[in-house]
């Protein structure tokens, strides 16, 4: 070719066409297809990227002759068509033959050139302990992971998709994440949910179109392309999951005190004004929207920018639960009668707390509050609800989480649309104090629970720094409660609440932001001596020696996951069990939500822990277990396990 | 209140699915544009509001497009759909000094000489509205409804060759996606790659 002028590859990008060559052969001879050396990835101008060959490039093609030929010399003929494009593109076309003698021994000609092409061919994918590739499907985007310490020592690494002709696909790009896995991106503007993976190379070398790259060649996995679900009468079915997992949230133990005050909200306003009690009805259930569209919109946000998305997330983040501690602390005072929350709209009033007469602001926060409250608490149906959701785009994400927003909120609804089915709840009156102030116990007991899970993330030190930082707020909140009342002066309200700020946050920013900063993560004990941490090396080596292997992926702020312990997995019998048929047993922590254990979440489906999967040895497949355990259940599948490896 | 607050939430959803998309998608709003044709009149998707326009990348150079002009396979399409009332602006985003740029009065002879049967030949020599529309092939096919959104984008037909005898057996994308639409259908095949010359731009 002249200099700058360009052939194309087998995928040619944005423009262009690759080169054909129709052979015609004598019969019985057999062509291979064409080999294509890795091609320079060329930019033009609007954004138009390319993928072809500069200045020569050779074809590389098999031709196997038959067993045995006849006569001196046999003629090859092939027609080759091409465009070749510089500013401008020009298609070629040529009809080749070639004579060659027949004899029983030939010496090789042009070897250069041969060896030079065959070494610039992409190379089979290598052994998973040299490199391993995962794709993902987020939306319109394909995901491709790959894991390679090889790959990691060379400064330019590129994927270049050779997609189906069905399927239209973007410029790819490429992100080095810190831990040296590579993340090919190629957004796909192919709606075919059954597209999960592509063919392509993984080029890398020194330098972007440099001489001296290598390749490998990557095939889609056909087996991914079966993995997420996605049939309309599916989506329904897990849209009402949805629904009933909120529904079933409102019974949850984390929410039930902000509930039960809502209840008592109700009962107060029992026998009045009918408008008022749908207004504060409509408001708590619209903190419940919020909050879920906007966990929802987060969700969605952090999908698209490439983050493995969960429930219960937040949790994972240690500040996130010293909030929440501080939240359950402050609203826990507040019902002991130490201090009254008022808002500022109705700070005049004087208001008696949330709950004693609530304005739309007060009953819209609360709504908020019991669902933040709600999400450490998987409800039966939202684990498959959720992901399934997880698996599809940001629309059904929205759709699913407005769908469990509309179940929390559903007795709500009715008993604001119809209040005269309030009379079937007690009269008020001075049991209703006493009753506040038992579930204000009861988020001191919530309170415990968050301080466990941060002694998890970070040690008993984290523990002490927050208590400190709580015990400050407390304070706070009784000089609040003792002097900023409406009898005191100006003066004195204004100092004692200058000192008051002072308090929280300086305490907030030596006990927090200082002490509480430096205590290091630690891993959570995975303790009872007979389970192994989970790591997926642990896995694979496992389960290629044909043990059977039973996973418990669980979280310190997991309540579902600390009851199967309790209750299903550390009894005598099914430990028992597990010893008797010889089941290794490892446990994942995914606390400080361990990317590791969230890929494998992924691969069977699950949002987050707790999750449960017995491989029944001698690579049989995988069982995986509902996410609430019954010992009966878990007895009978060890049975079926010992059967099923005894047949083989 | 409640409704414009989801109403709200649900648009700043939909916004954020659409950044990382490279041609506007099949199903989004069409990128409007102000430009002259070769007679000297203003086109814009805007002023066909109510009608359903073609938009197709032209570059009278490329083999491609005259894989499909010289066989008269384009000049039939357009003639068979501006009489449907279709409205097809034919796109040149050459910029000046490359390859298929032309000035008014080339266009025009052109026009003359192929016989064309769009309703405007529009010069885009800045590569505004190819850019907007992230155009990358001569020819490259758009298809806008009568609301304004794009209801097919991609490739003129189904066979990616600079031959014209491919035309035949070749599936016509654009014939069909005119077709479902204007029987009230939903276009089947709504995206497609492209294929053909990169589009000139500077």
């Amino acid at each position: 070719m002249v200099p700058n002028w360009h052939t194309y590859w087998k995928f040619p990008g944005d423009a262009g066409i690759p080169t054909e060559i129709n052979w015609k052969l004598p019969d019985g001879w057999k062509v291979g297809e064409i080999q294509w050396p890795i091609p320079l990835k060329l930019n033009e101008p609007g954004d138009i990227q390319i993928y072809g060959y500069h200045d020569e490039v050779l074809l590389l093609q098999e031709i196997t002759p038959p067993a045995s030929l006849t006569g001196n010399t046999v003629q090859l003929a092939a027609e080759a068509s091409w465009l070749v494009c510089e500013k401008i593109c020009i298609p070629g076309n040529a009809n080749l033959k070639l004579d060659l003698p027949v004899a029983a021994q030939s010496a090789a000609a042009n070897e250069e050139i041969f060896s030079r092409y065959r070494r610039s061919l992409p190379q089979n994918w290598p052994e998973t302990k040299v490199a391993r590739a995962s794709w993902q499907r987020e939306g319109n985007e394909l995901r491709l992971t790959v894991e390679s310490a090889a790959l990691a020592n060379y400064p330019a690494a590129d994927f270049f998709p050779l997609p189906e002709p069905r399927v239209v696909v973007s410029h790819p790009k490429t992100e080095r994440a810190s831990d040296g896995k590579i993340i090919f991106r190629v957004p796909i503007e192919t709606d075919d949910k059954n597209v999960s993976a592509l063919n392509g190379i993984i080029v890398f070398g020194q330098n972007d179109n440099g001489p001296d790259r290598n390749a490998w060649s990557l095939t889609a996995p056909s087996s991914i392309a079966a993995a997420a679900p996605s049939i309309p009468d599916a989506f329904w079915k897990y849209l009402l999951f949805g629904f009933i997992g909120g529904f079933i949230l409102n019974l949850m133990p984390c929410v039930l005190p902000v509930i039960s005050l809502k209840i008592f909200g109700f009962i107060q306003h029992a026998g009045q004004d009918r408008r008022r009690i749908l207004r504060s009805g409509l408001a708590f259930v619209a903190g419940i929207f919020a909050w879920f569209i906007g966990l929802a919109l987060l969700l969605i946000g952090l999908k698209s920018a490439g983050r493995e998305i969960t429930w219960a997330f937040q949790f994972t983040n240690p500040y996130f639960v010293v909030a929440m501690s501080a939240v359950v602390l402050v609203f826990a005072l507040n019902l002991f009668g130490i201090f009254e929350i008022s808002l500022p709209q109705f700070a005049n009033r004087g208001v008696l707390g949330w709950t004693a007469k609530e304005g739309d602001a007060g009953s819209f926060f609360q709504g908020v509050f019991a669902t933040v409250l709600a999400t450490p608490c998987t409800a039966p149906f939202l684990g498959t609800a959720l992901g399934f959701a997880f698996t599809q785009s940001g629309w059904t994400i929205l759709v699913m989480f407005v769908a469990i927003a509309a179940g929390m909120a559903f007795p709500y609804f009715l008993l604001a649309a119809q209040p005269a089915w309030l009379r079937l709840l007690p009269k008020p009156g001075p049991w209703m104090l006493r009753v506040k102030q038992l579930m204000g116990f009861l988020l001191l007991a919530t309170l415990l629970f968050l301080l466990a899970v941060l002694g998890a993330e970070r040690g008993v030190e984290a523990i002490i720094w927050s208590s400190c930082f709580l015990l400050a707020l407390s304070l706070a909140c009784w000089m609040k409660g003792a002097f900023i009342v409406p009898t005191a002066s100006a003066i004195s309200r204004g100092v004692v609440m200058v000192l008051l700020l002072v308090l929280v946050l300086g305490s907030g920013y030596f006990f927090i932001g200082n002490k509480f900063a430096a205590a290091k993560t630690v891993a959570y004990e995975i303790g009872h001596g007979d389970w192994q941490p989970f790591t997926p090396q642990l896995l694979e080596s496992e389960l290629k020696q044909g043990h059977a292997v039973f996973l418990d992926f669980t979280a310190a702020w997991c309540i579902t996951c600390k009851y199967n312990e309790t209750a299903v997995l550390e009894t005598a019998a099914v430990r028992d069990a597990f010893q008797r048929h010889g089941v290794t047993k490892i446990k994942g922590d995914w606390t400080n939500a361990d990317p590791a254990i969230t890929k494998i979440l992924k691969q069977f489906g699950r949002p987050g822990v707790p999750m449960y999967v017995l491989y029944p040895g001698n690579h049989a497949e995988p069982i995986l277990f509902p996410e609430l355990l019954t010992q009966s259940l878990v007895l009978e599948k060890l049975e079926t396990v010992s059967a099923q490896v005894a047949a083989k | 209140m409640k409704t414009k607050l989801l109403t709200a939430l649900l648009a700043i959803a939909a916004s954020t699915a659409l950044i990382a998309a490279d041609s506007p998608a099949v199903g989004t709003n069409a990128p409007d544009f102000s430009l002259t044709d070769s007679k000297g009149k203003t086109q814009s998707v805007s002023q066909y509001k109510g009608k359903y326009v073609v938009l197709e990348w032209f570059n009278p150079e490329c083999p491609f497009v005259k894989k499909h002009y010289g066989s008269g396979n384009m000049q039939k399409l357009q003639q068979e759909f501006t009489g449907k009332g279709v409205v097809w602006l034919s796109i040149d985003s050459s910029a000046p000094g490359l390859e298929g740029n032309l000035t008014a009065e080339q266009a025009n002879a052109k026009i003359a000489e192929w016989k064309t049967k769009q309703t405007a030949l529009v010069l885009d020599p800045d590569g505004k509205a190819g850019r907007s529309y992230a155009a990358k092939n001569t020819p490259h096919m758009f298809v806008i409804n009568p609301e304004g959104k794009i209801v097919y984008e991609g490739a003129i037909d189904s066979k990616a060759t600079p031959n014209p005898s491919d035309i035949t057996s070749a599936t016509n994308y654009v014939k069909v996606a005119l077709e479902e639409s204007l029987a009230g259908k939903t276009v089947s095949n709504a995206n497609t790659k492209p294929y053909g010359c990169s589009v000139k731009y500077k």
